[in-house]
């Protein structure tokens, strides 16, 4: 008797899916959120403001940031390798415009594997801010801000390999709202939320 | 196949290959005719004043020894006004419309919305050799401007780290800096 493997189609069969084992573990984790589940907040916002820096952009930053001047090498060198820069910033006139479910539609997508949640933050800035890296082995691969008030609501994505120094200094550049983000230890710790 | 369905046919392949071209083509004409159809507005031509007060413009920085900041690359601007007509539609709407039509050789970098103020600013941005294009649109209540001008890789850079307050200078500078 034939065995599955001996068989064309299920010879066929079984390649396939080894394939798509092999290509799902290769698959690299994307830092780069979905916020399109937020746009209809746009609607009720007093104003809203979206950031899309993508990788052509970034290209096109790195190209124009010179060598020679400090203080440009200095931004050179905060967005080398950095693939992409995304904020979307929703402000309300009144409370309650955005709901718990708007929220946990990114932070959903933050409990996934390789992100982690920072727990040595703060903010000088009131309200709920969480801040998040993706770890790719022991390499950033990204970062996400979510900042939540009562008429507020913010979210900065940042693909790529970046940390808290670099967003600290890219706050009020590129996009980047003030958040007032200060690390104030070392250490991060997975988020078993 | 009848005769009406071919006819059909032929109607939706044109305005397939139309929106195809609008895109590819001269993006700023793509898009003022965009915001026309849109809105149901007409767009005024820059008034004749207004190109002699470009020359003026550039005559003050002279004498001022240069130290007036310009941002467009000389006579890289284009500009299209829309003046005291109503802009009512949905802008979520109108976002996707714009960002559908510019995806593929423009970058959106910064685009605020105020449902409440009824303002849209879009601002995008693509090569064009050593240089760069900028088109900024300005959509309030009554009025509207469609800016494109072509910037220095210096002036790239202070839209790149203040994208919402360049993006203002700029149609500042094309609007109202060139009419004094």
């Amino acid at each position: 008797m034939k065995t599955l493997f001996q068989t064309k189609p299920g010879a066929l069969l079984i390649a396939t899916l080894v394939l798509a084992i092999a290509a799902s573990a290769q698959t690299p984790q994307t830092s780069r959120l979905e916020l399109s589940s937020l746009d209809h907040l746009a609607a009720k916002a007093s104003q809203t403001v979206d950031v899309n820096i993508d990788e052509r952009l970034m290209r096109i930053a790195a190209k124009a940031f010179s060598d020679k001047d400090a203080d440009e090498r200095e931004i050179k060198k905060l967005i080398t390798g950095v693939k992409g820069i995304y904020v979307k910033s929703f402000e309300f006139d009144s409370d309650g415009q955005f709901t718990t479910a708007d929220v946990e539609a990114v932070r959903a997508q933050l409990h996934g594997p390789g992100w982690i949640r920072l727990v040595n933050v703060t903010s000088k800035k009131e309200g709920n801010v969480e801040v998040y890296l993706l770890m790719v082995g022991d390499d950033i691969g990204g970062l996400a801000v979510l900042s939540s008030e009562d008429r507020e609501l913010t979210v900065v994505n940042i693909v790529g390999p970046v940390d808290l120094e670099k967003l600290a200094k890219l706050e009020g550049q590129f996009g980047v709202p003030e958040l007032g983000i200060e690390k104030t230890k070392d250490k991060a710790k997975k988020d078993d939320n | 196949m009848p005769r009406t369905h071919i006819r059909i046919f032929a109607v939706v392949a044109v305005l397939a290959l139309t929106s195809a071209a609008y895109a590819k083509g001269d993006d700023f004409n793509a898009v003022v005719k965009m915001i026309e159809q849109f809105y149901g507005v007409k767009h005024e031509g820059i008034p004749f004043l207004a190109r002699a007060g470009m020359g003026a413009a550039r005559t003050a920085a002279r004498i001022k020894g240069g130290t007036a900041r310009r941002f467009a690359e000389a006579g890289s601007v284009k500009l299209a006004v829309f003046e005291d007509q109503k802009f009512n539609g949905e802008f979520l709407k109108f976002r996707n419309t714009l960002n559908a039509a510019l995806n593929e050789t423009w970058s959106p970098l910064v685009q605020t919305v105020s449902a409440t103020d009824n303002e849209q600013v879009y601002i995008y941005l693509r090569e064009a050799g050593e240089k760069y294009n900028v088109l900024v649109i300005t959509i309030e209540q009554r009025d509207a401007t469609v800016v494109q001008v072509t910037l220095s890789p210096e002036n790239l850079k202070l839209l790149l780290k203040d994208p919402e307050g360049t993006g203002k200078a700029i149609t500042e500078e094309a609007t109202i800096i060139d009419q004094e």
